[in-house]
């Protein structure tokens, strides 16, 4: 006699027809060239701004690029993360997860002719600032301050120009940076450029 | 001059030693040529290697998450003792981006000895689109942020849950039911929701000085719906800029008592549905290395004249605000909590000073040192002041 229950079958019906408005409004959404590209530099950005809000950041290198999909995929739906935000994330992740290249003999130097033709201010604005922030001064817990004046600037853009292209991990901090900061697109002449931008601004 | 060039010459054995020498040389030299490989052939095995790598290219992934914890507490009326082995794997079965299969049990030493193993909680998330997921099974209740996002004890930042956020708490722990949840761009400004309807809780009566009273809720995610009454609830969130998330939650429906503490629960007879209304609000603020967040919880359930156990109806109400903040380019970690847990009972309020300090060895293995000032009933487990050392692990 339950099943007769009106508001049993008020409750019933209304499930059943939502899930067929929403199958019926998801016909798109098995993308045919999964795991599907999003974009690296929103993905940085949505990364920065996302994990923190729970728990303490992964570094990239913790997990394989398999890895990573069924994690983010699991913190869309922990964390309410849109579809988009949830690929511009993986596709920054698996950019990211190299790890850092100790073996790597000491980069060539990068003339100034070539710096002064790239514009350091805005591929450090595109690739850095989600972790590093605006004002230099780091945006995660435990990131290092370039505009302390005892602190990271201190060394010598060989040292530098080096950490950025291999990757480094600081001592006293959990997370190491990935190599080319985890943009492999991005050229040497590219982070020297960066290096440049970020000593002109914030070691005033 | 020219007599001593002569002299110099090589005889002709010595060029014959030479050539043989030169002919050995270049047989070795061919022999190391064919047995280089090509840039054809490294490509070849490029793509060959990209092939044979079954996690990316498989349409079914499979992984394992979790955490797990163990960990030592010393309280005031009791001997210390180690404590706390819990282990909680996830599993994550994927089919593309078209659904996601999670499961996370929890393996505890009870202090018996036994092992207790739960299921804290299984669904099927089908990803109907970008901006929603709709989740099937027993989920942890999306009422506040502690229970669906913080209670995994690398992510807590102190051994315990703030009182009246664990079992038994002001609350809801788990649903069983159907969750509709996501998030979207609204005006600018990002936002998060997620709407639920379940099976509900069971109400606890105690028999005490001749009459029935309620004693507790249990929203644990049951298996089954008893008194047929669904309970209706949800979550929204706003992000109105990169660090700052409000949330608010709410839901309602009925509850029945299904058992009585201590007591004989055959006694129970047509007992009957009393309103269940939770409402909720929290806060989480992020500015660098410095976080603070609080929640806020109030459960009320409504009379009944109905059945054995008909008694008046009865609030419990929690909140905590915590701080933490993390010492640039160390691993240490500074946290304080401040909860106030109200009840029915006097032997169950309680409020709670929390100070810890956390070692992060890497950002999800935690070595955490807390102290607990409680202030409950005296003579109560509530009101001993607490030492509590976990360490954590999230994999």
């Amino acid at each position: 006699m339950k099943i007769l229950n009106r508001k049993y079958l008020l409750t019933v019906g209304l499930l059943g027809f939502s899930i067929m408005v929403l199958g019926l409004g998801s016909s798109v959404s098995l993308a045919s060239d999964f795991p599907e590209a999003g974009d690296f530099v929103r993905g940085s950005k949505a990364w920065s701004e996302n994990c923190m809000r729970c728990h303490s950041m992964r570094s990239p290198s913790d997990l394989r690029d398999d890895q990573w999909v069924t994690t983010v995929f699991h913190m869309r739906v922990r964390a309410g993360l849109t579809g988009q935000e949830t690929r511009d994330i993986l596709t920054f992740l698996q950019a990211s997860n190299a790890p850092i290249d100790n073996s790597a003999g000491d980069v060539e130097p990068v003339s100034k002719e070539k710096i002064a033709q790239l514009s350091g201010g805005k591929i450090y604005q595109r690739n850095c600032m989600a972790c590093h922030g605006a004002n230099g001064k780091g945006v995660l817990p435990g990131m290092r301050d370039f505009t302390d004046k005892t602190g990271r600037l201190t060394k010598t853009d060989a040292q530098l120009l080096n950490n950025i292209i291999n990757g480094f991990q600081s001592p006293g901090s959990s997370m190491p940076m990935p190599p080319r900061g985890g943009n492999a697109q991005l050229s040497n002449d590219e982070l020297a450029a960066i290096l440049s931008y970020i000593r002109q601004e914030f070691s005033k | 001059m020219l007599n001593n060039i002569a002299i110099a010459a090589p005889s002709v054995e010595e060029l014959a030693q030479r050539l043989e020498k030169m002919q050995i040389d270049m047989d070795n030299l061919k022999k190391q040529l064919a047995n280089r490989a090509t840039k054809q052939d490294i490509q070849l095995v490029e793509k060959k290697v990209q092939k044979a790598n079954e996690w990316r290219d498989s349409d079914t992934l499979v992984h394992m998450a979790g955490y797990a914890d163990v960990g030592y507490t010393d309280a005031q009326s009791e001997d210390g003792s180690f404590n706390s082995a819990n282990f909680s794997p996830i599993f994550h079965f994927q089919y593309r981006d078209l659904v996601m299969l999670e499961a996370e049990l929890e393996f505890s030493t009870a202090d018996s000895g036994e092992t207790n193993v739960d299921l804290e909680y299984l669904t099927i998330d089908w990803f109907v689109n970008d901006y929603m997921t709709l989740v099937g099974g027993k989920f942890l209740s999306p009422v506040g942020q502690f229970r669906q996002n913080l209670h995994p004890s690398w992510i807590n930042k102190l051994p315990s849950a703030p009182p009246g956020f664990g079992h038994d708490g002001a609350a809801p722990v788990s649903e069983t039911g159907l969750q509709l949840r996501g998030g979207f761009p609204f005006a600018g400004i990002r936002t998060n929701y997620a709407v639920y309807v379940g099976n509900g809780p069971e109400l606890v009566a105690e028999f005490e000085d001749g009459e029935y009273e309620l004693e507790g809720i249990e929203a644990e995610g049951f298996g089954s719906d008893r008194d047929g009454e669904k309970v209706y609830g949800g979550r929204f969130g706003i992000l109105p800029f990169a660090g700052l998330e409000v949330g608010f939650s709410a839901s309602t429906g009925k509850a029945t008592v299904t058992s009585v503490e201590d007591g004989d629960d055959g006694l129970l007879s047509n007992e009957g549905a009393r309103d269940y209304d939770v409402k909720g609000a929290d806060f989480n603020w992020l500015l660098g290395s410095f976080n603070l967040r609080g929640e806020y919880v109030e459960t009320k359930v409504g009379s009944s004249n109905a059945g054995t156990a008909a008694s008046p109806g009865a609030v419990w109400e929690t909140w905590y605000t915590q701080g933490s903040y993390r010492f640039v380019g160390s691993k240490w970690e500074a946290v304080a909590r401040y909860t106030d847990f109200d009840s029915p009972h006097l032997s169950q309020d309680q409020t709670q000073w929390a100070l810890g300090t956390n070692y992060l060895f890497t950002n999800n293995f935690i070595g955490k040192f807390s102290y607990e000032f409680n202030d409950g009933l005296s003579g109560n487990a509530s009101d001993d002041d607490r030492f509590l050392f976990q360490m954590a692990y999230g994999f």
